[in-house]
């Protein structure tokens, strides 16, 4: 299957049945609604995708139309699955529903299997007992894996792996339709790629219906044929792929992916979507959007809009949209830099003076076969920023906590060059904005515990907020009452705390949903810019390389495989490694 | 692979007997912990004369060095020499044989009592989490946990075999059946508080089962309820297990006190007696023995997980 | 985005509430013993032991013809006061040991864990009869010894506890910020345990309440004439014919009170739980 849009799905021309057919789904729990009432239609081979960012209410939907939803939240709406009607409310035969009909697929392969169970037998439960082997061996060779795997146990598997036999399981009862719940969001960008294309083949083959869940609208626009974006458990935007991801008609979308970084060009600044998404309940009588789109008008605040026919399109297809202005949204276009921005120039490796020289590098864990780090060198000059990229289990990680002294390495140096070596002058920040700052302590007796420890005044602490974006008043704020992407930013003040020269950032916003994840992108780089930072950033995502660095070094079972300016090595990939990485890419953008 | 599994066990035995010799020491070093000088302790309260107190000098070889004598008690106590009782001056090993059959048919039979009633409870008041029988059962099995055997034992006596007469008072019956009967009373005692702990743990164990991942999919891809709960139970075997082996222990705590409350012959009330008498020897043969058996079901348990936990399994062989 | 805290406000189960007043009803008596039973150790031994409703002994007396309610209000001390000293004792030998063994590792660690291993290869229950019967017989000493076979469980509890909070990127950020271990230790690591540390406070009291009313019980903890439930138990297991109340009144007060205090631990843990999560 070729990249780019997917044209080879059903016709939506004539009286096709839809495989499913949901009117009005909707969820709620004790604090209020959480999916406000979702038409949905899936026809035999058609692939859906509903797109969201976290709270959106996507996973609800998923679980609601397979009855799976958590203790505590319901759902009410009309479900018709080949012709035959269920109320959701009402007690649903779910047992005649799930296996043979729909089946859901989930994100983690590490989780969703049992493991203490051989991968056949988990396979083989839903089929019938005679001839369970056979059929095993034939599901597993659907999903491409070898047949031995039927003895294996699932902690003995690769996570690209684990998930084939999760598909083989999902599929075994036959159903017509499978929901794929953010299917390859835990794993490495190669597989994902694998895992795809199978799940694609697979469909064909099977003239499956597939709702495919994702936060990913590069990964929609390659794959589904048509999209539905929900925001705050409300569906905005819907349409044929290519219609919403070309022509957005409603704002949130248009923004949603212009957030997305490219992986071919460095954008001066990333465009963002200001403020946060409010929870689903919280919203009435209102567009969800009005407070963070700067085409809402007094109607917008007034009455929530109605999902209605972008009618003035040509080749109308479905395309419907939640907005009174559908006109006048337009794809946000980012303006390209023929040169990159001023900040973004590269001093030439060598010329200036290495802050951080890193040399031959190497750590072995106990216990395991591989070694993490494999001679590793690395030169970081002053001002510099510098990525890391590879996938889990490349060392990318060990490298960074081995610079910082969190771990000891082995064997080789870490030096920063430039005068005496003080501990504090290189600082990390980390991936998981939730568990970086200390839940008891106040923001403000964070920061200040960090500004005493370098022998700087508490009164610093405004000032710190500020350099972050973010109001002096959030100093006495905890850090639960705190979103994500705030958490990041103070966990980034706390690091600036000491006057560290060297940030180390470990994945800083593979947590963080896109819109946020740019606004933490664009702090990066503007602190940089304003404060002459140096950056070690370690990533697994190319495109947020391409944005945030100079340099890039491609890691590879504990080796540098390749290294360069980073249009360079992203440009034009030298090692075989590196352009496998690259063609995993999803390539809305790409594909130039 | 055998080989490797073999060699697990034995590490993991190696480990055990290397714990009873630390015990061993301790429960040795007992002897010295009781006030006074230990040969007039090991006489009790016989005719303190010279000769009497020069004889047990020699016999327990007291003016050598602590690890000389450590040592000659601990090469009789492996052959199942554990000297002589202070209180009837008889052999102590002997006395420890004729006293075990009492305690290891009421341990026994509480055991299987919590077992049989516990996990069936636990896994009712998981899948049934929050509603009315899940309520009843999980309060019950705090009052459970909190009330001490030997006050469920006398409220039972009272009850069953004063007010209602269905049971005896005291002691062990005559005959397999009779003899049977008579440990009805005391198993449930002992039970009560077992089975409350079996309920508590088993609830826990298949709750954290249930909110996995794995039984989320199960139901997604159609599985019957009947085999997710199979799916849920077999994974949930493995902390249970772990907590019956735990449970070994807090029998051998309870069986004092359940023995001494229903005048029962066994080694919970002999250590009773032992330790209120000062009877040295029988205490330290009577620590020795629950620590030889808590150790061994231990070791048990553990190397049960080779069966039941691949994981444990791989991770074995792989080192 | 306010984050919905108002569903912690809740008002506490009714369970909670009933075990709050029975504790309180304990510690009242326990604290008001001269005032509220001043009569707990008069012995009519004319009088023997008569059953209950009897002119001026409700509840019936005791072989020694002491008044049976004016001796279980009067058991409430001892109760009550050894069970906190062992709850509290042995969970500051657990958080000091505990978060030096799971933060610094090494050979603190490795002692603590074989101390643990030793002490927990036999009943607990068990040794303390061992060693309290051994030793003597007082009622701090007995305490004493249950702090002592209390301690390595609370040991590996804290241990496990800080373990997991010690590789959280908050406690790495401190780390690498050169802020002092001992401060990590017990301003950031420290706070985020006391959830799990409260809860088993309170389980230990319960567990302590047994196990000291086990030793009395058997004659080993507090002085035979000393008001305390065990000892009463003890004496009424041969008063069942004359006087049944005589051990049935403490055997439900044994129960009711340690009853409480577990259901008051469960519903404080599960609170704390949930603020733990809900942050």
């Amino acid at each position: 299957m070729t990249e780019g849009p997917v044209t080879e799905g059903p016709v939506t021309e004539g009286p096709v049945t839809p495989l499913l057919d949901a009117r009005d789904v909707r969820v709620t729990s004790a604090a209020g609604v959480l999916v406000a009432g979702i038409d949905l239609t899936v026809a035999p081979g058609e692939t859906v995708a509903i797109v969201g960012e976290s709270g959106s209410g996507k996973s609800m939907t998923a679980r609601a139309l397979t009855g799976l939803l958590p203790e505590g939240v319901h759902a009410t709406g009309r479900l018709e699955l080949s012709g035959q009607a269920y109320d959701l409310a009402a007690r649903t035969p779910w047992q005649r529903i799930r296996g043979s009909q729909i089946a859901l697929l989930l994100q983690d392969p590490f989780t969703s299997l049992s493991p203490v169970h051989r991968c056949g037998e988990q396979i083989g439960w839903a089929l019938p007992r005679a001839g369970r082997a056979a059929g095993v061996a034939r599901l597993l060779a659907e999903v491409g894996l070898p047949s031995e795997v039927a003895g294996r146990y699932p902690f003995q598997l690769s996570g690209g792996m684990r998930q084939r036999v999760a598909i083989a399981a999902a599929l075994a009862a036959g159903p017509g339709l499978l929901i794929a719940d953010e299917p390859t969001t835990a794993l490495d960008v190669t597989t994902q790629h694998e895992v795809l294309e199978l799940v694609a083949g697979l469909q064909r083959a099977r003239r499956m219906g597939l709702i495919l869940i994702t936060h990913d609208l590069r990964l929609a626009r390659a794959r589904a044929d048509r999209i539905m974006v929900m925001y705050a458990g409300r569906l905005v935007e819907e349409g044929p792929a290519a219609e919403v991801m070309d022509r957005p008609a409603h704002p949130y979308t248009a923004r949603l992916a212009a957030c997305d970084p490219p992986v071919t060009h460095r954008l001066p600044a990333l465009p963002t979507i200001p403020g946060s998404v409010p929870r689903p309940y919280a919203v009435s009588d209102a567009c969800a959007f009005a407070d963070r789109c700067d085409l809402a008008v007094e109607a917008c605040r007034t009455a929530e809009p109605v999902l209605a026919e972008v009618a003035h399109r040509p080749g109308n297809s479905g395309h419907r949209a939640a907005c009174v202005r559908p006109s006048d949204v337009r794809p946000v276009a980012a303006p390209l830099l023929a040169v990159p921005p001023a900040a973004a120039v590269p001093p030439e490796a060598g010329l200036s003076p290495a802050l951080l020289t890193v040399r031959g590098l190497t750590k072995r864990f106990p216990g395991s076969a591989a070694p993490a780090l494999d001679g590793v060198d690395l030169e970081v000059a002053a001002g510099e920023a510098v990525a890391v990229v590879g996938e889990s289990g490349s060392g990318k990680t060990t490298l960074a906590r081995c610079v910082v002294g969190l771990e000891r390495a082995d064997g080789g140096s870490v030096e920063f060059g430039g005068g005496a070596t003080g501990p504090r002058r290189v600082q990390y920040v980390f991936q998981d904005p939730y568990s970086a700052l200390n839940p008891g302590l106040t923001v403000g007796a964070s920061l200040a515990e960090a500004l005493k420890a370098a022998g700087r005044p508490r009164s610093e602490v405004s000032g710190l907020l500020d350099l972050v974006g973010l109001p002096a008043a959030y100093a006495r704020r905890r850090p639960r009452a705190l979103s994500g992407g705030e958490r990041q930013r103070v966990a980034i003040a706390r690091a600036l705390a000491p006057g560290a020269e060297v940030l180390v950032c470990d994945e800083p916003v593979s947590a963080l949903d896109v819109s946020v994840q740019a606004q933490v992108l664009n702090l990066l780089s503007n602190l940089r810019r304003d404060l002459g930072l140096t950056l070690l950033f370690i990533t697994h995502d190319l495109a947020v390389a391409r944005q945030v660095a100079d340099r890039v070094y491609v890691m590879h079972r504990g080796r540098v495989v390749e290294t360069g300016p980073v249009g360079g090595v992203l440009g034009a990939p030298a090692h075989e490694y590196t352009q496998r990485l690259l063609a995993s890419v999803p390539a809305a953008t790409r594909a130039e | 692979m055998n080989g490797a599994v073999l060699a697990f066990a034995l590490r993991r035995a190696a480990a055990t007997l290397a714990l009873l010799l630390a015990l061993s020491l301790l429960v040795f070093a007992l002897l010295y912990l009781a006030p006074g000088d230990v040969a007039r302790n090991l006489l009790g309260t016989r005719n303190v004369t010279p000769e009497a107190l020069a004889r047990i000098r020699e016999l327990h070889h007291l003016d050598e060095p602590f690890l000389a004598q450590y040592w000659w008690w601990l090469s009789h106590a492996v052959t199942g020499d554990f000297g002589t009782s202070i209180r009837t001056g008889g052999q102590v090993g002997p006395l420890l044989l004729d006293r075990t059959g009492v305690t290891a048919a009421t341990a026994g039979l509480a055991f299987l009592l919590s077992v049989l009633a516990g996990v069936p409870a636990g896994i009712a008041t998981a899948v049934r989490r929050g509603r009315p029988l899940d309520r009843v059962i999980v309060a019950a099995s705090v009052v459970g946990v909190s009330a001490p055997g030997f006050a469920v034992g006398l409220i039972l006596l009272y009850v069953f075999a004063l007010g209602l007469g269905w049971f005896p008072v005291y002691g062990t019956g005559e005959g397999f059946l009779d003899a049977l009967w008579h440990l009805v009373l005391p198993a449930v005692a002992l039970a009560f508080g077992l089975g409350a702990f079996v309920v508590k743990l088993t609830r826990a164990a298949v709750i954290r089962e249930l909110d996995q991942d794995y039984v989320t999919f199960a139901r997604g891809r159609g599985l019957s309820e009947r085999r997710v709960l199979r799916l849920v139970l077999r994974n949930a075997a493995i902390p249970i297990v772990t907590s019956l082996g735990l449970m070994v222990a807090y029998l051998f705590g309870g069986t004092v006190l359940i023995e001494v409350t229903f005048a029962l012959p066994g080694l919970g009330s002999l250590m009773e007696e032992s330790v209120l008498f000062k009877d040295i020897p029988v205490v330290q043969a009577l620590t020795l023995v629950v620590a030889l058996v808590v150790s061994v079901t231990a070791l048990a348990v553990d190397l049960s997980y080779l069966a039941i936990d691949p994981r444990v399994r791989a991770r074995a062989v792989r080192r | 985005m306010k984050p919905v805290k108002r569903r912690m406000k809740r008002r506490p189960p009714v369970v909670a509430i009933l075990s709050a007043v029975v504790l309180a009803a304990v510690a009242v008596c326990a604290a008001g013993r001269e005032l509220l039973a001043p009569h707990a150790l008069d012995q009519d031994v004319y009088l023997g032991v008569v059953g209950a409703g009897v002119e001026g002994h409700l509840l019936g007396t005791d072989q020694l013809g002491r008044d049976i309610l004016q001796l279980s209000l009067a058991g409430a001390r001892s109760a009550l006061a050894g069970p906190i000293v062992v709850a509290v004792g042995s969970m500051v030998i657990g958080v000091l040991l505990g978060t030096f063994a799971g933060y610094r590792g090494g050979i603190v660690d490795m002692l603590a864990g074989r101390y643990a291993d030793l002490l927990l290869a036999l009943p607990s229950v068990l040794l303390a009869i061992v060693v309290a019967g051994l030793v003597g017989r007082g009622y701090w000493v007995t305490v004493a010894v249950l702090i002592v076979l209390f301690s390595p469980s609370d040991v590996r509890l804290v241990r496990g506890a800080v373990m997991e909070q010690t590789p959280r990127p908050y406690i790495e950020s401190a780390r690498i910020l050169g802020i002092r271990p001992t401060r990590i230790m017990f301003r950031h690591i420290a706070p985020n345990i006391v959830p799990i540390v409260v809860a088993n406070l309170l389980l230990n009291v319960a567990f302590a309440l047994v196990a000291l009313s086990s030793l009395s019980y058997l004659g080993l903890g507090v002085p035979p004439g000393a008001p305390d439930w065990g000892r009463q138990l003890a004496d009424g297991r041969a008063l069942l014919g004359d006087n049944p109340l005589a051990a049935v009144v403490p055997g439900v007060l044994i129960i009711l009170t340690a009853t409480a205090v577990n259901l008051l631990g469960d519903w404080l843990s599960e609170l704390l739980d949930r603020r733990v999560v809900a942050r």
